[in-house]
């Protein structure tokens, strides 16, 4: 879902980046009053580890991979959207500048895709399930499938104003293979907060995330 | 529970193992927007492989700005994949260290103001 500089004008980039750059703005705020220093080395595990993921391609059928992006597991781990915003756009940044896994103009798109959407929709689509459903692991993992299919449907919607796709094309072909793409999304996600919860339980219920 | 230092311990050495793993086990097959856009112009069928010679025409895209990673693609130009495996070892050390150290310098700013 790494859009790359040759998919978009600069002009269309640059106002993504502006966006962007409120939420990155937002979420450094939310990291100086609202994050405990104690789980500043957790975040950086968890950037570490979607960074990794991220380079991970599994193969989904139809001749196509796809990997975990992370913004829903990173928002409920730590409990915030603005935590998902924070650390991809770092990881971001660092696929880009030194791996050209997604363009510097653009950048500010895919931070909004990834990071801004997929943060939203991870967070507050697994708290609006688990308010209904009452099981975290089923919970986590809808909502981690649908902030992969939803920022693709976004990005399909970029491309089209960029003249890259046309807009119905494009959203019926992203949204199939991010529908696919999203059971790896909402596996891991799952396995990561089963191994957290098991691990260190605390870390989760101090985030909110396990039901009282 | 398991202690804080192991618990930090372990998820680092799972990334490090999945980044490395990435390398030897990563699919090839082009991504969901790659594939998209093979399928948008006429060299993919929605559901089927594309031919193997198969490739987006940039010439068609909008975007003509250009950037040349030093590492495209997590390879180092005439490289090996134990060379592909260190670069994505760096890659996930880079990204922790970057988010600790950003976390890190933030909280102590935040300090630095309310006192």
């Amino acid at each position: 879902m790494h859009i790359p500089d040759s998919f978009m004008p600069i002009t269309q980039g640059a106002v993504y980046w502006i966006i962007a750059l409120i939420f990155i703005a937002l979420a450094l705020r939310w990291v100086k009053n609202e994050l405990s220093e104690e789980k500043v080395p957790l975040v950086a595990v968890l950037a570490a580890g979607v960074f990794a993921l991220q380079a991970f391609n599994l193969p989904v059928t139809m001749g196509t991979s796809g990997h975990l992006v992370g913004g829903a597991l990173v928002a409920i781990v730590l409990g915030s959207p603005f935590a998902a915003i924070f650390v991809l756009s770092l990881v971001l940044i660092v696929q880009g500048v030194l791996f050209g896994d997604g363009g510097i103009t653009v950048m500010g798109a895919n931070i909004i895709n990834m990071g801004v959407i997929g943060g939203f929709v991870g967070y507050y689509g697994y708290h609006g399930l688990l308010s209904v459903t009452r099981n975290i692991y089923a919970s986590a993992a809808c909502a981690a499938w649908l902030a992969c299919i939803i920022p693709a449907l976004a990005a399909s919607v970029e491309l089209a104003l960029a003249g890259t796709f046309p807009l119905v094309p494009g959203m019926i072909s992203m949204g199939i293979y991010h529908a696919v793409i999203g059971l790896i999304e909402g596996g891991i996600t799952a396995v990561v907060l089963g191994l957290i919860s098991s691990a260190r339980p605390d870390i989760l219920e101090s985030a909110g995330g396990i039901p009282a | 529970m398991i202690p804080n230092r192991t618990f930090l311990a372990v998820g680092i050495v799972l990334a490090l193992v999945i980044g490395i793993a990435a390398v030897f086990f990563a699919s090839g097959d082009p991504d969901g927007l790659d594939s998209t856009a093979l399928v948008v112009q006429g060299q993919k069928e929605l559901t089927q492989p594309a031919k193997p010679d198969a490739e987006i025409d940039e010439s068609a895209l909008p975007g003509k700005f250009e950037y040349s990673a030093p590492f495209p693609d997590y390879t180092l130009e005439g490289g090996t994949k134990v060379t592909d495996a260190a670069l994505l070892v760096v890659g996930t050390l880079i990204a922790l260290i970057l988010v600790f150290a950003l976390g890190k310098g933030l909280k102590a700013f935040g300090r630095t103001r309310s006192s």
